[in-house]
């Protein structure tokens, strides 16, 4: 009898057993959704302490026609390390300064590259001039100073204070600050991208014919333009005239002593941005727009004009500069280029703000060379910040949703990012790199991460499984595994609430319950014979009356 | 370095570049420097000045630098003072014309049965660009005058040469109202139909760009046509060449020898078309529908109408001695109302029944107050353009070539005048040409005692009906009957792409005609067969075929219906697939093209509870299963007398009986 439960009990744990160990994980592995191991301790720490590995070092050449000074470097570089110390900084950055190489400038120009260069004159007084057309600081001294040995720190202090001011003053923490300012104001800033659309629209009011100069005016100034700015974006450019628009202006006239807001409240912008480039991410615009000469006749009376101008100039945040001319045009009017000129100019300042690259509204653009490839550093730095957010953003996301499935591709795509971000850093960090072209292909390849970034996170596959609810897989299993669960579990039980009612007999003395059991068995004839138990076979065995 | 003047502008500005939207307009730059440079002697002083304000620095108290050199480069810059001349700047002027490549007809033409033909054409034409050059080039601009801007970055970006879009809705009645306008080339079968030449080095490559085409004119014009995927597209080998031929489609990339063009061809049957597909086609017009002939599309009136159909064809051409491409677009919309049933709705926008003063009966036969026999319709008619399209024409276009024209093709017994709106007055023209040259509002009126007669355009080269046979949920059969009227014989390619869900058997190909003497050899000159691959491509069968002049004759072939996945059905099962139509172009005696109606296919469509049911009930029948094995191992085997002791232990007068016993026994009661 005893092997006989102990075997059954054994056949039942068993299947229990089966259940629990094989049954439950392989329907849990067969039914659970994919999710990449992504590297979340490494993105955590990347996150916590960023900028953490990088040590961006700018290298710059110190050059004297006049005096040889056989260790201005070394005395520059202690005042420049000097100086960068006494503000806390956000990203870890330095100068190199080295003598004067003929040989690797030479060799950089060779192949259409420059180095910062400080060109040390003597003069009589003291003073530095960061020309407009090259990567040189000029810096005037006399022989007082020379003397006095104030020469290096007065290079240094150019440095650090002018010649890559942006960065100081970006990177450079206030003792409250955490994050630095953000680069330009970014309300009107578009988003940074390295490839953008500039659509140019010149728009009538009404059907007269209208033809400009665009091109040349193009050609003039803004080929220029394109391509000073070209290592920080690229642009395609069109040009469009468009008739039967004028962005709803003409409603303005109705409103006595109009606002700025009854204009952002009345311009209709909608049809110039549905028609817009689809290779790019980004577009900015320029429209010029001409009231039509049957709804104003007299011309837009709020466009204030002055004799130079017959026009007045909008920005229209992260979209464009609007230009809004007071006068309709006749019919078969040409704007002419000397028309065009200033308000290409004007875009094109404004346009700088629209990048980001400007950032107080009275700066003028001085020494550009120099102005862009500090932005071009400080764009890779906010790239390099940018693509830790975006993988960071990433862990949160996988971590909320726990059915959310990561396909091999998002891995594939963060570990390309995290490698490329190790060998920009390690560009970074050289020293001795640091030429105009290294500068654009840090740039290009920080765009990079940033790409491989977003394109992990905006990963098709990963949002779409995540509205498949759980409530399905139950509700297709369950007519499954309720009945086999239920048919386990209670028939185990059972099983063990047996074998306790029968050790429970086993307590009572056997004597006892013979005893019991004979009387019981009288009782029970007795009973029968009265008829309340009609089944025979129910009585107990013969032996046991005996 | 050009852009040195700019810097210079830029550096010297005094403005102030004010904050978003805020209405002071600034003092540029220019001026101020354009001041500077009309005065030589002192120009390089405040030049200079201005450079070196921004150089000096706090700490330096010296004066400014002087730096001749740069500032006699700037001077000297060419072309700097010729192009910033003070004397003339700021100035719009005023040319003798300007007009751009844009031209727009219109053709009114009535249709036997008091039908009316209404037909626009859009002509516009690109700026020269050249191809092969990046437009991140620095120099490189796109201008755009007329050429809708939204078309040229896609044309480019998939490189289709030739674009051909279709949105056909309605039957034409051939029998009645004569051959398609324009012979049929500008009107697809019922639904989208789009194909396009494309430039690729590869099928596949030309498949992507094809896709990417599809998704991009599916949300310009806010249609379907982003379901076009590979399933749907067939590359088309004897039909769509074009009236140009292949030679006049110019490569681009000549360099590379891969490098082919592509037809590729889809259509989605039946598929709706509305206003939100008519509203982006004038989008695309220079106009915007709000001058010359476009004023009259409305999608009220254009959607209204027993059969419409908007096309849209661009075609690259290409100077080969300079270089130069253009792209060449042709924006229709042809439209056939019932002019009774219109005019109708123009004077009762709410239906009621005709009054009984105004019944026409057929006074032939009895009729009273009651009863009336319906005369057919007057042919007496007299109605104005602006009664159909519920408005006038708007003024003219100023800025095209040729100024708008309304013709109206009518036998002599029409008497056509164009009203001039404003001034009420009428003109009249032998031609029944009217060009629009004013900025007034214009009205035709279409006034005819007999409106029976109309002009014939010809006869119809081939009448093509195409019909499913057969029953039942498995197979069934494809029937064309194909009938030449005419005395000439007619040679066609015969073009038709079916989902691969339709399984063709060419081997059942049968032709029947009325005097039997024509066999399948004896017809077909040339077949084209693809086979369909499952879910990747459709079967694609082209065929050129003589048929005798005066000659009726079928062909018919039998498939199989397949069972789909249960996802591939779509929401509304029930309604069937829709199947494209057959495309029959006319090579002699005169080209023309004409597709047959559509086709529903219905396939055996499953409960779609049945997977739910089936998970259920396999599940019950394991759970028994399981149930009775795990029984039979588990539970305890017993004897018939063993059950019986059970059984009669577990009863609760057993128990009773055992309580009474031991409360006895405790008591001491028991014997």
């Amino acid at each position: 009898m005893t092997s006989l439960i102990t075997l059954r009990k054994s056949v039942a744990l068993s299947f229990v057993a089966l259940y629990l160990l094989i049954g439950v994980p392989l329907w849990y592995k067969l039914t659970t959704i994919y999710r990449a191991s992504l590297p979340i301790e490494y993105i955590q720490d990347l996150y916590n302490n960023k900028f953490k590995e990088i040590h961006l070092t700018i290298p710059v050449f110190v050059k004297s026609d006049t005096y040889r000074f056989p260790d201005i470097h070394d005395a520059v570089q202690i005042q420049v390390n000097h100086l960068l110390r006494s503000k806390r900084q956000y990203v870890d950055w330095s100068l190199e300064i080295f003598p004067y190489n003929e040989t690797i400038i030479d060799q950089a120009t060779a192949r259409g590259d420059d180095y910062h260069i400080v060109d040390l004159v003597l003069d009589e007084f003291v003073g530095y001039n960061l020309p407009y057309d090259s990567k040189t600081t000029i810096v005037y001294f006399d022989d007082t100073s020379v003397a006095s040995n104030d020469l290096p720190f007065f290079i240094a202090q150019t440095l650090v204070e002018h010649t890559f001011e942006l960065e100081w003053n970006h990177w450079s923490l206030k003792p409250d600050q955490n994050e630095p300012e953000q680069l330009a104001n970014s309300d009107i800033a578009v988003n940074y991208n390295p490839n953008i659309h500039l659509s140019m629209s010149l728009l009538n009011g009404d059907g007269s014919p209208v033809a400009w100069e665009i091109d040349n005016t193009l050609k003039n100034i803004f080929t220029p333009f394109r391509e000073m700015i070209s290592p920080l974006v690229n642009f395609t450019v069109d040009a469009q005239i468009a008739y039967y628009n004028d962005l709803n202006l003409y409603q303005l006239n109705n409103v006595s002593n109009p606002t700025w807001h009854d204009l952002s409240h009345v311009i209709d912008l909608s049809e110039l941005s549905t028609t817009n480039y689809f290779v790019e991410q980004n577009a900015i615009n320029l429209v010029i727009v001409f009231p039509g000469k049957e709804t104003n006749l007299d011309g837009l009376q709020f466009v204030n004009t002055n004799e130079e101008n017959q026009w007045g100039s909008f920005i229209v945040p992260q979209w464009g500069v609007l230009i809004v001319n007071k006068s309709p045009l006749e019919d078969n009017a040409l704007v002419t280029e000397n028309y065009l000129n200033p308000i290409m100019l004007k875009f094109v300042k404004d346009l700088l703000r629209l990048l980001g690259v400007l950032d107080t509204k009275d700066k003028e653009l001085s020494s550009p060379y120099i102005v862009i490839d500090s932005v071009k550093r400080i764009r890779i730095i906010d790239n390099l910040n940018k693509a830790v957010e975006t993988l960071w953003s990433l862990i949160k996301l996988t971590h909320q949703f726990q059915q959310m499935a990561i396909p091999q591709e998002v891995l594939e795509d963060i570990t390309n990012a995290l490698d490329m971000r190790l060998e920009l850093i390690d560009l970074l960090n050289n020293p001795h790199v640091g030429s105009n072209m290294d500068w654009n292909k840090a740039l290009l390849m920080s765009n990079e991460i940033v790409k491989s970034c977003e394109k992990a996170f905006f990963h098709g596959e990963m949002l779409q499984q995540n509205f498949f609810p759980q409530e399905h897989k139950l509700a297709v299993y369950l007519p499954l595994l309720g009945p086999l669960s239920v048919v386990i579990f209670s028939g185990v039980k059972a099983l063990f609430n047996e074998k306790k009612s029968e050790s429970e007999e086993d307590i009572t003395s056997k004597d006892e319950k013979k005893g019991l059991e004979e009387d019981i068995a009288e009782e029970l004839k007795e009973t029968k014979e009265l008829g309340a138990i009609d089944d025979k076979d129910s009585i107990s065995t013969p032996a046991s009356t005996d | 370095m050009k852009f040195s003047k700019l810097l210079l502008l830029l550096s010297t500005g005094v403005s102030k570049i004010h904050a978003s939207g805020s209405l002071d307009v600034d003092v540029d730059a220019y001026s101020y420097v354009t001041s500077l440079m009309a005065e030589d002697a002192t120009t390089a002083d405040v030049a200079s000045d201005a450079i070196c304000t921004t150089a000096i620095d706090e700490y330096t108290k010296s004066d400014s630098i002087e730096d001749d050199s740069t500032i006699e480069q700037i001077m000297t810059r060419e072309g700097l003072k010729m192009n910033f001349d003070a004397d003339d700047r700021g100035q719009i002027i005023t040319l003798d014309s300007v007009r751009y490549p844009y031209d727009e007809n219109m053709v009114v033409r009535p249709l036997p049965s008091n039908h009316l033909l209404t037909s626009f054409v859009f002509d516009m034409t690109s700026e020269s660009f050249g191809p092969r050059r990046n437009p991140q080039e620095s120099d490189q601009y796109t201008h755009y005058t007329v050429f809708p801007k939204a078309m040229k970055p896609l044309l480019e970006r998939t490189s289709t040469r030739q674009l051909q879009l279709r949105f056909t809705r309605g039957f034409w009645d051939a029998e009645s109202w004569g051959p398609l306008p324009y012979d049929g080339v500008k009107s697809g079968g019922s639904g989208v139909e789009l194909w396009a030449t494309i430039e690729a080095t590869s099928k596949d490559e030309a498949y992507h760009k094809w896709k990417s085409l599809a998704n991009y004119l599916s949300g310009h014009f806010c249609a379907s046509i982003n379901f076009i995927d590979s399933a749907k597209t067939s590359f088309p080998v004897y039909s769509f060449k074009g009236d140009t031929g292949d030679s006049a489609i110019p490569l681009f990339d000549r360099e590379n020898k891969d490098s082919n063009l592509y037809i590729l061809h889809a259509a989605l049957a039946n598929e709706p078309i509305c206003t939100e597909n008519l509203t982006p086609l004038i989008k695309l017009l220079p106009t915007r529908g709000k001058s010359g002939i476009s004023t009259y599309l409305d999608g009220h009136k254009v959607f209204d109408s027993v059969w419409h159909s908007l096309s849209i064809d661009i075609d690259t051409k290409c100077d080969l001695k300079s270089e130069l491409c253009h792209y060449e677009m042709e924006a229709m919309v042809d439209m056939v109302i019932h002019v009774p049933n219109v005019l109708e709705r123009f004077e009762n926008p709410i239906p009621k029944p005709v009054g009984g003063d105004k019944l026409r009966c057929d006074l032939t036969k009895p009729y009273d107050a009651y009863e009336c026999f319906p005369l057919p319709e007057d042919t007496a008619i007299s109605f104005s353009l602006s009664q159909l399209f519920n408005k006038t024409i708007t003024g003219c276009n100023k800025f095209i070539e040729r100024p708008s024209t309304i013709c109206v093709e009518t036998t002599t017994e029409w008497d056509i005048s164009l009203k001039i709106v404003d001034d009420d007055s009428l003109m009249g023209d032998e031609s029944n040409c009217f060009e629009l040259e004013d900025t007034k509002r214009y009205d035709v009126i279409l006034d005819s005692h007999n409106s029976k007669s109309v002009v014939s355009t010809g006869d119809v080269p081939v009448f093509v009906s195409r019909a499913l046979t057969g029953y039942g949920q498995d197979h069934g059969g494809l029937r064309t009957v194909l009938n030449n009227p005419n005395d000439t014989p007619v040679t066609i390619t015969f073009f038709e792409s079916f989902p691969w869900f339709m399984r063709i058997f060419l081997s059942s190909l049968t032709v029947e005609s009325s005097n039997g003497d024509i066999t399948v050899n004896k017809l077909m000159e040339s077949m084209y067969y693809s086979p369909a691959v499952d879910r990747k491509r459709p079967t694609h069968l082209e065929f050129t075929m003589e048929i005798p002049a005066h000659t009726t004759f079928s062909f018919s072939y039998q498939f199989d219906k397949t069972l789909l996945q249960f996802a591939e059905y779509p929401p509304d099962a029930n309604h069937g697939f829709e199947i494209e139509s057959a495309v029959v172009t006319v090579l002699s005696p005169k080209p023309y093209q004409l597709r047959t109606s559509t086709l529903l296919l219905l396939l055996s469509t499953p409960d779609f509870s049945m997977p739910y049911n089936v998970i259920i009930i396999s599940s019950t029948i394991l759970g028994l299963i399981f149930g009775v094995v795990f029984n039979l191992l588990v539970k305890r085997v017993v004897t018939l007398e063993e059950a019986d002791k059970v059984l009669v232990e577990r009863s609760i007068k057993y128990r009773l009986l055992m309580l009474k016993q031991r409360v006895l026994s405790k008591l001491g009661l028991s014997h």
